[in-house]
């Protein structure tokens, strides 16, 4: 999957006045790209060929909860940073969710704008992170095979 | 059946009572935790996103009015709609407080052990005794800073608020209900203090008894009039003995109190700063 040079961030919640307000907010407030949904079936789709940066989203939703979100958007993406935003304050859930789909950070509503904010930066900064350094590796791995390359006809020239 | 008998039964009779009494409490506390965690989670999400409106309309009419400067009349009309923002903020700070309050109450469960300012508890508790006092009770603060504790910072909420309500109850018509908290060697020493009618002297002994109460259904509460009630037990006479299990035996604490006829009560609450540790230690 290709990466994005706007940064993207995913907003599921099945309530749409959140999802309005976080977009407008982010609008306001940044230039980052913003998909929103209120069916997180669809989130899932869309996850699934569209590269995110961040993806935040509520827990209690119909057809899908937030775990198993961020389960497939981790199984999909799995240098996208995961932020779970719930007005649910349950300890279980968010043991649940940061052992099973690794969350950045859980988030309760209500939330203050500069806060989530923060954590958006934070979580989009990671990611990028987490790209450079699969590239980086990448190049070391690519070096690494020069170099053996390289080796292995050293040897043969020799012998 | 002889006299010591009879007397036997009817001790048996009253303590089994009080123990239907309490755990029919439990059970309507139980269920009211689990009635405001659900209401708390219904108004989390509508007031995330009004407090979240109000800051991007607020900024987009500062916008908006530098684009009108050049027309007084639109620039009215922005400062207005700006006026209303600013209230409409104010109005959300208090919903996103009360909801914060009730959070911290709303669990029936006694929560996990952790650090808390006792200032940070008591302030929480004023908040939503406030709604009990109205304008009719004045609220005084003295503060000594003392250091955050060890602590099970739900339930020790619970009986903070126990006893401003039933201080707040206790006195009739405009009063002053006052707060103090200090560090004493290894202990907390919060005092709360009303200017209600005082304890009478034949009610002291039984003031920490689960079932007493100086008018048993629904009459005052207050710690000047001897109740012993509250959110943890209005009416039933369980609220001072809930606080009184809250400090005394989870927090291994201690509680009293003093009055003086027509002088208003204090009860002193003392909470050693780590667990572990007993008042007298």
């Amino acid at each position: 999957m290709e990466t994005n040079a706007q940064p993207v961030v995913a907003v599921i919640d099945d309530e749409e006045m959140v999802v309005t307000s976080i977009r407008t907010y982010l609008q306001l407030e940044t230039d980052y790209r913003i998909c929103g949904f209120t069916d997180p079936e669809e989130a899932v789709k869309h996850l699934e060929t569209h590269p995110v940066d961040v993806v935040i989203t509520d827990i209690m939703m119909p057809k899908l909860n937030g775990v198993q979100l961020l389960a497939c958007a981790k199984r999909f993406q799995p240098e996208a940073t995961r932020i779970l935003l719930t007005g649910h304050a349950d300890k279980q859930n968010a043991i649940q969710a940061i052992n099973e789909v690794g969350v950045y950070q859980y988030l309760e509503k209500p939330w203050e704008n500069a806060q989530l904010l923060l954590v958006i930066n934070s979580a989009i900064e990671r990611t990028q992170l987490f790209r450079q350094l699969r590239g980086k590796i990448a190049e070391l791995d690519a070096a690494h095979g020069n170099i053996k390359d390289i080796q292995a006809r050293l040897i043969r020239a020799f012998l | 059946m002889a006299p010591d008998e009879l007397s036997n039964t009817e001790q048996l009779r009253r303590e089994l009572e009080l123990a239907r009494a309490s755990l029919a409490e439990a059970r309507k506390m139980a269920s009211l935790g689990q009635l405001l965690t659900a209401v708390v989670h219904e108004i989390n999400t509508p007031i995330g996103s009004l407090v979240s409106n109000n800051e991007v309309a607020r900024r987009s009419l500062e916008a908006l009015k530098r684009v009108l400067a050049g027309s007084p009349e639109a620039a009215g009309i922005v400062d207005t709609m700006a006026g209303l923002a600013a209230i409409d903020k104010i109005a959300c700070e208090r919903l996103v407080a009360v909801v914060h309050s009730v959070r911290g109450f709303s669990s029936a469960a006694r929560g996990d052990r952790g650090s808390a300012q006792v200032n940070d508890l008591i302030d929480n508790a004023l908040k939503l005794a406030a709604w009990i006092y109205g304008k009719r009770i004045t609220v005084e603060k003295d503060y000594g800073g003392p250091p955050a504790i060890e602590c099970y910072p739900q339930p020790l909420g619970q009986a903070f608020l126990n006893l401003l309500v039933n201080a707040g109850q206790a006195i009739d018509g405009q009063g002053t209900v006052t707060v103090r908290t200090r560090a004493e060697g290894g202990y907390i020493h919060i005092a709360i203090s009303d200017t209600g009618p005082g304890i009478r002297p034949e009610d002291r002994p039984k003031i920490f008894t689960s079932g007493f109460s100086t008018k048993p259904l629904a009459g005052r509460l207050g710690a000047s009039g001897a109740g012993a009630g509250g959110p943890s037990g209005e009416g039933t006479g369980l609220g001072l003995a809930i606080t009184r299990d809250i400090i005394v035996e989870l927090h291994g604490g201690a509680i009293d109190f003093e009055s003086q006829p027509g002088a208003g009560a204090t009860f002193h609450v003392r909470i050693p700063t780590e667990q572990g540790r007993k008042h007298g230690d």
